[in-house]
């Protein structure tokens, strides 16, 4: 009896220097911490988690060379979406493509909020696609270009908008350019680019900038 | 003699009450449930899914709930008793609504959802939307553009308890507020509606007679708010509205509201019953549950082809 009661205080005592300490948890998805994200902080974690480690490879891998595209949009934007593209199901939706290749800095807007490069891929002085550097980046090519991003997957157009520009800010956050003047600079590129017309400018959102030696 | 007449009565009863539906139409009951019909987006949603439901052989029944949650409860269980084969819907609540499409799958009626989401996936069996941040984005850069990218302007927002109030004004900001010239005013709830709108404007009036331009989360606050503007004197300021009401598209045609987004409502609820059908027919409509359909800009150099909520090629 004695014994029992010596046992039940010495358990009392340890549980009571145990409350004395604190212990702090690491948020997980689905905790009370997780719920108290905004929306924007989800879909900005949410990025972290898919960019690099699913997005950027996928784009490599199924990235097309321009003049692939170029040719194939001769045939309408309709054949070159099929025969290259990703689009979501939904009636009406714009053709996405992921494309790489390497070109001359024609001409540049560095100052801008929605700076942009100009890139001449063929040879003939003229630019042929537009590099979008950001800050600000427009548009949802690289979430609509994902195959692997599904809107049914996400509670709303806020939560699949948010996840776009958080992506956009991934991609932005990624560029290393040297300061200054790049025109003249050749760079190496693979991004995504959206396409509602065939004569479209083609705008891309980089997932991969280089310039080369 | 008696018993037999009876019988017969009976029989003949039996016989015209089974008979009925095949009279009435080969593929049975679509419901069609939408907010009030004095939104002509609303009213183009409902014409455009009982025009094609008609066309694919069902009987049809038009309902509205007013944006009342109990209401659109009410009319699901009235769809329900009434034998409805699959119910099309513009719902009363992102969060409200679930339990009410819940009722009708578990009742084994499927929901196709146009316009409005709500906040779970898998109960409905589509869910078409139109792309609002895409649209709203476009909408802001013309609104931008129109404001020569300075000035001060108000922004009317739509209802809070609808997800598509939120998703447009969160995709005029993240164009509008890229430009540091641009200075908004004053952001005001007018719930859709035409009549609080242009009492909100007259007030943001009052308080900001500076104000260059008003960006509005639909067309009739729009509406509202040009009449106010019009009201006041004030026809120098630049209104751009959300929908691509012929409303709107008259306005713009006459000089006074400056653009707006057309979101493809006919379509989209034709697209509902098009997916109800083949559901219908083949237990699948071989698309993914939730769809987004991109938005047009409407602006003086397109509007003459608009016509509720249909653009012309």
């Amino acid at each position: 009896m004695m014994r029992a009661m010596t046992a039940i205080l010495g358990l009392l005592l340890a549980l009571t220097a145990l409350g004395a300490c604190k212990i702090v948890p690491n948020p997980e998805p689905g905790s009370e911490n997780a719920a108290a994200q905004t929306d924007e902080d989800r879909m900005a974690a949410k990025a972290g988690e898919i960019y690099a480690a699913r997005l950027v490879p996928y784009v490599s891998g199924k990235a097309i060379d321009l003049p692939v595209l170029t040719t194939a949009l001769q045939g309408g934007l309709d054949a070159a979406g099929k025969a290259h593209g990703v689009r979501p199901q939904a009636e009406g939706s714009a053709w996405n493509f992921l494309l790489k290749g390497q070109g001359t800095v024609v001409q540049a807007n560095r100052e801008s909020r929605a700076a942009t490069m100009d890139l001449d891929v063929t040879g003939d002085g003229q630019a042929d696609v537009t590099i979008q550097l950001g800050p600000v980046i427009r548009g949802t090519a690289l979430r609509d270009a994902a195959d692997f991003i599904v809107f049914t997957d996400y509670r709303d157009q806020i939560e699949f908008a948010k996840l776009a520009r958080a992506l956009n800010d991934r991609a932005h956050g990624a560029i290393a350019l040297p300061e200054g003047d790049l025109t003249g600079r050749t760079v190496r590129f693979e991004g995504a680019a959206t396409l509602r017309a065939a004569t479209d400018p083609v705008l891309i959102v980089p997932t991969l900038l280089e310039i080369q030696p | 003699m008696k018993l037999t007449r009876r019988l017969m009565i009976s029989a003949l009863g039996l016989a015209m009450t089974a008979a009925m539906p095949s009279f009435a139409s080969a593929e049975g009951l679509i419901a069609i449930i939408t907010p009030s019909h004095d939104n002509p987006f609303f009213k183009a949603e409902a014409v455009g899914a009982e025009a094609r439901a008609k066309e694919l052989g069902y009987d049809t029944v038009v309902m509205v709930h007013d944006d009342d949650p109990n209401k659109q409860l009410e009319l699901f269980n009235t769809a329900i008793a009434q034998g409805a084969k699959a119910i099309i819907l513009d719902n009363a609540g992102a969060d409200a609504t679930v339990a009410a499409v819940q009722n009708a799958k578990d009742a084994g009626i499927p929901s196709f959802l146009i316009d409005r989401e709500i906040k779970e996936s898998g109960i409905a069996v589509s869910q078409i939307v139109s792309n609002n941040y895409q649209g709203a984005q476009l909408g802001a850069e013309e609104f931008v553009r129109l404001m020569g990218e300075t000035g001060q302007y108000a922004e009317l927002l739509g209802r809070e308890a609808d997800t598509n109030a939120g998703i447009r004004s969160s995709g005029y900001h993240d164009i509008i507020d890229q430009y540091p010239n641009m200075e908004m005013v004053a952001q005001q709830t007018a719930n859709w509606s035409q009549t609080e709108a242009y009492t909100v404007m007259e007030t943001i009036l009052q308080a900001n007679p500076e104000i260059k331009g008003v960006i509005s989360g639909n067309d009739t606050m729009a509406m509202g708010a040009w009449a106010a503007l019009e009201a006041a004197g004030r026809t120098d300021v630049i209104v751009v509205g959300f929908d691509g009401s012929n409303d709107v598209r008259d306005s713009i045609k006459a000089g006074g509201i400056k653009a707006t987004v057309l979101q493809p409502a006919y379509r989209q609820a034709q697209l509902a019953v098009e997916q109800a059908d083949q559901y219908l027919k083949t237990g699948s409509t071989g698309l993914d549950e939730k769809q987004l359909m991109d938005c047009v800009l409407i602006n003086g150099d397109n509007a003459d082809k608009l016509e509720t909520f249909a653009l012309a090629e």
